[in-house]
Formats: structure tokens, C-alpha cells, sequence
């Protein structure tokens, strides 16, 4: 049914010219003016209407009330239309048709109108059985009809508004206010803030403004200043972000033609040109933009913070002292449930407490009195150079630095204050610095501030593992100032977005660091995390952490313990603190584990300290010079970085050069040799390079002990990409007449070897079965031990025995018969008894072996290969 | 229409998404996941304490080409992806019924 409106037509008139006007900048008061549209729209109707003078005649006054935000007069394009009609006893049936008459046309003009028709009674009854109900209610504006029908119901609502009533709208408040965080989280620094549900949108102003109307009888937001809920500072600032917000409301409602509320990423660009932000200074007007309006949204979030404290103070107390308390800080009280200064001259002589008032703040939990703020920003000019380096002050922050993780955060507090720039003026360059795009939520002065407040949850003992790791780690940082300054400071260098922010940021924290009185240990430590603060985040996704290098590298560049540990919790504070497409459990994994294997190498010290890598250093320069006259120095250069730390540490110059010769000359073959003499001696070297192939190094000990050359020596080790280098020391054939053919036959055997995995059978067969030593004393049996817990990558075999020909086939053939393939070996010298070490991985998963069975197995099969020990000196007596 | 699904290193993603734009797919999904094959967890200590990983990081990356394009979009992940050992991954090659351009309602080979 269509029911042709003049009236209707009129207000679909006024507020496309409406619409325009805003949209050219002439309407300055949009919403009031689009709520008197419709006020006046429902007065005309009501005026002309028959069937509501009939309801009226036969003793049925009405009135038509507003509720929502159109009784709050903050009608923005799409905002829904609460409609009440409310009457004071019964509810007649013509109201019916009066309701076509009034809504039809809007609705067919695609108004979203909601009405409901009740009596005083049933109103009131609902407001206190569904508390949506009741914040609409508590709107309430009249706006045409019986006046007094309209006054009744109120002062009904506010008289039963008491005891019980009261107690349970103030619980529900608080409830709802918990459970929005919930469903819709903070909005202030989302990449789509909601601008009306979220955490810093209007809902927090709403939430006050109930408050107060159902604490006193304010009608207005006004009022809010003058029954003393904000100050006029406040005040102003409230209309400041409202009308800032509104505006932007307004305008996302006709770029998406409906109720939209959430300002998308798409829409971003486009509203910060709507609203006339120009390029300034290298930074794009969208983050511009997004700087003022996260400011805004900040300054709701804080209302509606100080409201919830407020909330819960009435809840618990009936009664409150309005006299206020002493705190144990000198100058600063307590007046419900809010930190002032005592007396505001107090501080021009005492300028120390407007750092303070923040540590008071923390420690006492305390919020700031919204009135504190605005003199901390009035007295911040105070904060001087003297003040900046003052052993006292600068101990006072770090003290604030250090406060434990609280809701309301001080230095969120001591940042809009302007304080923390007073204090450290470098960080204005950061602040409000909004880096526009889907992973960066936050501008970096509050990432930054997260960052801190992160690190400082760690200090409660973890619910969850990963929690207590972090909680643990934090425990076994000695200097937590270090990382806390660290984690302020880490994104510093962001100020030119044009510059690497790690480096830049080095050079502006150092003065920093000078001025807060940290020694030359914490200031090298605090700018190395600066540097390196994204070392780890890196390194665990772009670099393959099963590699031991990966872990060795890192620890190289890191160092030290102490360092590791603090650039860990840095990396999960600042990956934390920037926003969910930086931090997920996956992220979190990936980093802990490269944490771990760092940690394990640095803990063994053995690839990862100074000495090593000089020695390192010193035997590259060695190789480049022996191959200076054949190899291009950068080519010679490229191998050994891709070599592995182990291999150049504990493999001698000649042998790393002999191998790169032969690794160019491998091309196609399984493996290539080379057979060195030594001076003086019958020794002969034999480097080999091979392609990694599982049994390999098994394999040569099996063909050398099957041609009767006999192993002194061995290391192998496997190279990052599939190719194995070993050096073998050994006693040649004892006929030497034919040593070359000698070798060409091993050389064969290796071949055929590889190829048949039974080739070498036969060779196991003559492994001994029991060996007789002759020694002093009673010879001790042969012993495997495992350790699994040094070395992430490797589990890691000893096994000590008494040599023999074959020794080194047979624990090598029983690894390869068990899965294992060895990486790493050294093998060793030739005292009757011998320790030899193996690094092995699982051949199947290429990794350590985890299962405590399979570790149990392996021990018990190299034992079972070995040969039985029995002294010979007791047979010898015997003869 | 194939769909080609890619497990890989989270350290190959960039190496991987690289090589294919070189031959013009320039588009794909990625996704961080978890599991095992032969390469599975595995524990930690710090502190004596365990720290057990069940599952390996890894992405799934996947695209959907038409038939004529299919081997060679599974060549150059697998040329890309491969480090030489084990735990690089596994690419899965489906049938894909009908592809819809949400936009303009495209199909077929159109949408892609």
C-alpha cells in the first residue's frame, strides 16, 4: 500500500538539499538539523491526522516519543529511527491506522523506522526486563502529542530507577561495556575502526552519558559539564571528537548508501580526500587522516575508561568520601577513586611530580583524574634539559617504564599528556606516525608504548607454555631496563620513513641512552637490540631453521646469551604489539624454535664464540691464499661461506683446499678421491667428495677395512647442499709394491658399494667377535652414550671402545642399518682407546631422533655389533 | 580448469611467488599451516623444560590455471620450492568444475 504523503515528499526534499549542503561544507550542524526534519515531519502528520484527533476524543492521549540516537538529536544519513508511541492506559485499535499515516511513506522511501506502541506501564516494565530497552529509553525525547502522557512516564522510569533497580542497571552497564570489548575489541588503531560499536567509537560517549542520566537528571550532553561529570576541558574535547567523528560517520553512510559504521580500508583514501588532508612532510593524507582519527578515538577510549572505573566504584561502595585522601607520594591525592595533584603551584617547585603522578598512578592503580591531564599538559614545559638528565627523574621513568601490565596504561597517559615528549623529545617524530597498510595497525609512538607493556606482562607467571617460556625467559633477564628502554625506542628510527628505521633508529637513541644514565655495557646492549630487532622475525621465516647454520649464523651475529634473550621477548613484544598479521600461534612457533636453537648453540659455545669465528677467519685467508694462483678469489670466497661452521673449524686448510678441487671436478660421479703421503710418515690422507647418499660414510669405512687399509683417522661432514666431504687418515695396504692398483681396487669396491646396498656383507662377517686387550690394568667394556639435548639438529653418539680393524664399519653400518644418516663424524686418534663421535640425523625426516625407544635401540645395536673386551693378559699367564 | 596446491618452506614463499610471476601467474592464495609428513615435530628444552613442537610451519599456496598451463605452473613451484631435502613439500594437482568471477560473473578460463 503506497500512501501518497506531501508531507513525506517535503522531508525526502529537505534532506537530499540537506545532504548536499553537507557534502559541499555548508551545513554546519547536520545531525540536529536532520532530526528537526523529522521532528517536524511526525508534528505535521500528527497535526493532520484524523485518526489520531479520534484516539485523542475518546480518551486516548498519546504521545510520540523519539529514542535511540534520534532522541539524542544525532541523526546521521542511514541511522536507524526509533519511534515510541506511547499512551498513558491502554492502547486503542485505531492506532493502527495511524501508524500507516505516520510510517508507511517513510518506509516507502526506505527510512529505517522501528516504533513500538505501548502503554506507560508495559514501558517501564520492559526497560527494566531488557536493559537495551532501557538505554534507548533513557533518550527519550518527547516530540509531539500528549506532553504530559510523555512527563508521567518519566518521572515514573527516574522514580523507580532506585535501590535494587538501580544496582542492576549499573551492573548491566558495566556488563555490556565488558562484552562489547568482547564482540567487537578495540577500534581504536584497527585497520577498520567501528566507529560506533568498537572500543573508542560513540558508544563510549553513550556509555557516559547514560551513566550520568542515570546518576543525575541530565537531559543533554551539555549537561555533562554542568552537573560535573567532564570538565570544561573535557567537554570541549568530547565535542571536538564527536563532531569529528560524526562527520566522518556521515559520510561513510552516503559513500556506502546504508547504515555502515565500520570506515573500511577502501574507504580510507577516499574520506581523507573528502575531508581535505593534503601530503605533508613525506607522510600520504590517508595516514594523516588516520593519525587525527585514531587521536579522537583514543580520547573516547579514555572517557570510557575513567566511566568504567567510575561504574565500578559506585557498584562496590555505597557511599563516597568526597574528601580526599593522601597517597604516599607528596603532593598528589586521591578524590574518588581518581589521582589529582594537591595543590597545582605545588609543582612549579616541585616539577618532579608530573613524572610522579604517573608512577603513583601505576604502582597504586589509580587512574589520572581527567583534570590531572590537563594540568600535566598545561605544566609540561617544566620538563626541561635539567629534568631530562636529573639522576632522580630519569630513575622515576625507568620506574614507569617498569610498571606492571594495567588496562589503563600510564604511558599511554604520559604520551597524550605530551609528557613523554617532554621527556624525550626525539619522540615526537613518531608520534601519530601511521604507517597505512593491512599489517601495521598501530602509529608507532602507541606500537611502541604496546611494545613496553607487552614486555611487562611477561612478568605474571603463564598460564599456558608458551606464556611460562616468556615468563621464564623475562625471570632470566638481569637488566630489565635495558630491554624495556630497548622496546620503547626500537621503532625511533621510523620518524623517516625513507631510511632503514634499525639503523637510523641506532643513531638517534644513543644521545637518548646518554641522557637516561645507562653505563656503556647497557647502552651497547640496548642499541644492539635496537639494530637487530627484527633479526629474529626475519631469520625465522625467510631462512630454513632445521639448517644448523641458520641457528649458528644467528648466534654469531648475537653473541651472547644475555642478548638472545632479551631480542626474543623483543621480537614476540613487538610482533605482538604491531597486530594480528604479525602474531598468530604459527608465527609464535617459528620464532621460539629458531629462539631455542639459538640458544643451544650459544649455550655450547663451540661454533658461536669470538675464538671460533677469528679461527674461522684466519683459516679462510689461509684457503684463498693456497688457491690464490688457480681460483678466483670470489669464487673461492662463495664455497667457503656456503660451507658449515663445523667443517671450517675443525677441518685443516690443505684438506678444505684439496676438497674444493675435487668438488669442481666431481660433475656426474658419485664421489671423487684424492690419496695425499704425508711428509715423514706412511700416513695417506684421503679427501673424498661425494654426493650425499644415506650409508655413504659407512660405506668407505666398510670398502678401506675390506682392502685391509686400516682407519687411524676420520672426519665427515655433509655440506648444506646433498654433498658429503670426508677426510680419512690411514695406514696403507702393508705390500706397497702395488699401492695405485691397490687404491684403484678400493676405488671399484666403493663404486659397486653404492650401487648394492649387500656389497659389503661379506665384510661384516669378519668383524671380530671378541677382542683381547693387554693392558695394566682390567680392561672396561665399550659404551655408547647419547646426547640428544646439546645440539637442536643432531642427536650426538659417543662411543668409547678399544680400536681394532673394522671398528669404524661396524658402528657406521649399524647407524646406517638403524635409519640414521651420519653428518657429522670425528673419529679418533690412535690411543688403544678410542672415542668415537657421531652426529647423526634420522635418514627418513631428516632430523634429530626424538623417541626415547628409538635412542634405547640404537645404543643396544652398536653394542651388540661391537666385539666382546676380554683382557689378554690373563690368557697370557695362562700360557 | 586445475587447482594446484603447493605445500612448501615458509622460507621458499617469496622465491616461489617470484617464479611464477616470472611466467605470468601473478596471482595466488597463501595460507600458514601446520602438520607433518616425514619431517615431524619435535621438542625443545629450555630450562629444563620440554618444549614440544607438534607440527611443522609450513604455507600452502594455491592456484588455478587452466589445463594447457598446469604442468608448467607445477614445474616452476617445484623447481623453486626445492632444497634438496626432505620436508620441502608436496604439490597436489585437482580438477576444477567451474571458476566465477564474483564481479562481472564471468566463468571459465575468463574468471581466472
Amino acid at each position: 500500500m503506497t500512501i501518497e504523503r506531501p508531507e513525506a515528499n517535503i522531508l525526502i526534499g529537505k534532506r537530499a538539499t540537506l545532504i548536499q549542503e553537507f557534502l559541499t561544507g555548508e551545513s554546519m550542524d547536520f545531525l540536529k538539523s536532520l532530526t528537526s526534519f523529522l521532528d517536524e515531519y511526525f508534528y505535521t502528520v500528527f497535526e493532520k491526522s484524523i485518526s489520531a484527533r479520534k484516539m485523542v476524543v475518546s480518551g486516548n492521549p498519546f504521545a510520540i516519543i523519539a529514542l535511540g540516537g534520534y532522541g539524542r538529536k544525532e541523526q546521521c544519513i542511514h541511522s536507524d529511527i526509533d519511534l515510541l508511541i506511547l499512551f498513558d492506559r491502554s492502547v486503542p485499535l485505531e492506532v493502527e491506522t495511524f501508524v500507516q499515516e505516520l510510517l508507511y511513506p517513510l518506509w516507502d522511501a526506505r527510512f529505517e523506522v522501528g516504533y513500538a506502541v505501548r502503554t506507560i506501564e508495559e514501558c517501564i516494565d520492559m526497560s527494566f526486563e531488557r536493559f537495551d530497552i532501557l538505554t534507548t529509553v533513557l533518550d527519550a525525547r518527547f516530540i509531539c502529542g500528549a506532553s504530559l502522557v510523555y512527563s508521567s512516564f518519566m518521572e515514573t522510569f527516574k522514580s523507580r530507577l532506585s535501590g535494587k533497580r538501580l544496582k542492576d542497571t549499573l551492573n548491566y552497564l558495566f556488563e555490556h561495556g565488558k562484552k562489547r570489548l568482547k564482540d567487537f575489541g578495540d577500534s581504536t588503531y584497527l585497520v577498520a575502526p567501528d566507529l560506533k560499536s568498537g572500543f573508542g567509537g560513540l558508544r563510549d560517549y553513550h556509555t557516559l552519558l547514560w551513566y550520568s542520566k542515570i546518576k543525575s537528571n541530565i537531559k543533554f550532553r551539555r549537561d555533562l559539564e554542568y552537573y560535573g561529570f567532564l570538565s570544561n576541558f573535557e567537554y570541549t574535547s568530547l565535542e571536538d571528537s564527536l563532531a569529528f567523528i560524526w562527520d566522518i560517520r556521515n559520510r561513510l553512510h552516503h559513500i556506502t548508501g546504508r547504515k555502515c559504521d565500520t570506515l573500511h580500508f577502501e574507504y580510507q583514501a577516499e574520506m581523507a580526500t573528502l575531508l581535505g588532508y593534503k601530503n605533508k612532510a613525506g607522510q600520504p593524507d590517508v595516514e594523516r587522516f588516520l593519525g587525527e582519527l585514531h587521536g579522537k578515538m583514543e580520547f573516547l577510549k579514555q572517557l570510557n575508561q575513567i566511566t568504567f572505573e567510575d561504574i565500578l566504584f559506585t557498584r562496590k561502595i555505597k557511599k563516597e568520601s568526597a574528601m580526599p585522601k593522601p597517597t604516599k607520594t607528596e603532593g598528589l591525592v586521591i578524590k574518588n577513586r581518581r589521582l589529582y595533584f594537591a595543590n597545582t603551584v605545588a609543582i612549579l617547585q616541585k616539577p618532579d611530580l608530573l613524572l610522579k603522578i604517573f608512577l603513583e598512578s601505576g604502582q597504586a592503580k589509580i587512574p589520572l583524574s581527567i583534570e590531572a591531564m590537563r594540568v600535566v599538559s598545561e605544566f609540561g614545559h617544566l620538563v626541561d634539559d635539567e629534568m631530562r638528565t636529573d639522576p632522580l627523574c630519569v630513575k622515576l621513568f625507568k620506574r614507569i617504564l617498569a610498571l606492571s601490565y594495567w588496562e589503563f596504561n600510564v604511558l599511554n597517559v604520559m604520551l597524550s599528556t605530551g609528557i613523554l615528549e617532554r621527556f624525550i623529545p626525539e619522540f615526537s617524530a613518531i608520534v601519530n606516525k601511521i604507517q597505512y597498510n593491512h599489517y601495521h595497525l598501530f602509529p608507532v609512538d602507541k606500537h611502541s608504548i604496546r611494545c613496553v607493556q607487552v614486555i611487562n606482562s611477561f612478568k605474571e607467571p603463564g598460564a599456558t607454555q608458551m606464556k611460562s617460556l616468556y615468563a621464564g625467559v623475562f625471570k632470566d633477564i638481569r637488566n630489565k631496563n635495558v630491554l624495556l628502554v630497548a622496546a620503547l625506542l626500537h621503532d625511533i628510527g621510523k620518524s623517516d620513513p625513507a631510511k632503514e628505521h634499525s639503523k637510523r633508529g641506532v643513531k638517534i637513541a644513543g644521545p637518548i641512552l646518554d641522557r637516561l644514565g645507562f653505563n656503556p655495557t647497557e647502552k651497547e646492549d640496548a642499541l644492539f637490540l635496537i639494530q637487530h630487532h627484527l633479526l629474529l622475525a626475519k631469520t625465522a621465516t625467510r631462512r630454513d631453521i632445521f639448517d644448523e647454520e641458520t641457528a649458528v649464523s644467528t648466534a654469531n651475529v648475537i653473541g651472547k646469551i644475555r642478548l638472545l634473550r632479551m631480542l626474543f621477548l623483543l621480537t614476540v613484544a613487538d610482533s605482538k604489539a604491531t597486530g594480528p598479521k604479525a602474531w598468530n600461534d604459527w608465527t609464535e612457533n617459528l620464532i621460539k624454535d629458531l629462539f631455542l636453537k639459538t640458544m643451544g648453540i650459544l649455550k655450547t659455545g663451540e661454533l658461536a664464540s669470538k675464538k671460533t669465528q677469528r679461527l674461522i677467519d684466519k683459516k679462510k685467508q689461509d684457503v684463498l691464499a693456497l688457491l690464490r694462483e688457480n681460483w678466483r678469489e670470489e669464487s673461492v670466497s662463495n664455497r667457503l661461506n656456503g660451507m658449515s661452521q663445523r667443517y671450517l673449524l675443525y677441518v685443516p686448510a690443505q684438506n678444505i683446499v684439496d676438497h674444493i678441487n675435487l668438488y669442481r671436478n666431481l660433475k656426474d660421479r658419485e664421489f671423487i678421491w684424492q690419496i695425499t703421503k704425508e711428509n715423514n710418515s706412511d700416513i695417506r690422507t684421503v679427501s673424498i667428495c661425494g654426493k650425499d647418499k644415506p650409508g655413504f660414510f659407512s660405506k668407505i669405512a666398510g670398502i678401506f677395512f675390506l682392502n685391509h687399509i686400516d682407519i687411524v683417522a676420520s672426519q665427515a661432514y655433509s655440506l648444506g647442499d646433498s654433498h658429503i666431504l670426508d677426510v680419512f687418515k690411514v695406514m696403507p695396504p702393508k705390500d706397497l709394491i702395488f699401492e695405485r692398483e691397490k687404491w684403484e681396487k678400493a676405488e671399484e669396491d666403493l663404486t659397486q658399494a653404492l650401487e648394492d646396498d649387500h656389497f659389503l656383507d661379506k665384510a661384516l662377517g669378519k668383524i671380530p667377535d671378541t677382542l683381547a686387550i693387554s693392558s695394566g690394568t682390567p680392561p672396561e667394556t665399550s659404551k655408547v652414550r647419547i646426547d640428544n639435548q646439546t645440539s637442536s639438529f643432531f642427536t650426538i653418539i659417543e662411543v668409547l671402545t678399544y680400536d681394532f680393524p673394522g671398528l669404524l664399519f661396524s658402528i657406521t653400518n649399524a647407524l646406517y642399518r638403524n635409519g640414521l644418516n651420519v653428518n657429522v663424524a670425528m673419529v679418533g686418534g690412535k690411543v688403544d682407546q678410542v672415542i668415537d663421535i657421531f652426529y647423526v640425523r634420522d635418514i627418513n625426516g631428516d632430523q634429530k631422533i626424538e623417541s626415547d625407544d628409538k635412542l634405547e635401540q640404537i645404543k643396544t645395536s652398536i653394542l651388540n655389533t661391537l666385539p666382546h673386551i676380554s683382557a689378554k693378559e690373563v690368557l697370557n699367564e695362562k700360557n | 580448469m586445475k587447482k594446484i596446491e603447493a605445500i612448501i618452506k615458509p622460507f621458499k614463499l617469496d622465491d616461489v611467488k617470484e617464479a611464477l610471476s616470472d611466467i605470468g601467474i601473478y596471482g595466488m592464495t597463501v595460507t600458514e599451516v601446520n602438520g607433518y609428513g616425514r619431517q615431524k615435530g619435535h621438542k625443545e628444552i629450555y630450562r629444563g623444560a620440554e618444549y614440544v613442537v607438534d607440527f611443522v610451519p609450513k604455507i600452502k599456496i594455491e592456484i588455478v590455471v587452466n589445463d594447457d598451463r598446469a604442468q608448467e605452473a607445477v614445474d616452476t613451484i617445484r623447481n623453486a620450492a626445492n632444497s634438496g631435502k626432505i620436508g620441502d613439500g608436496k604439490i597436489f594437482v585437482l580438477s576444477v568444475e567451474q571458476a566465477i568471477r564474483v564481479r562481472t560473473g564471468e566463468t571459465g578460463d575468463e574468471a581466472l
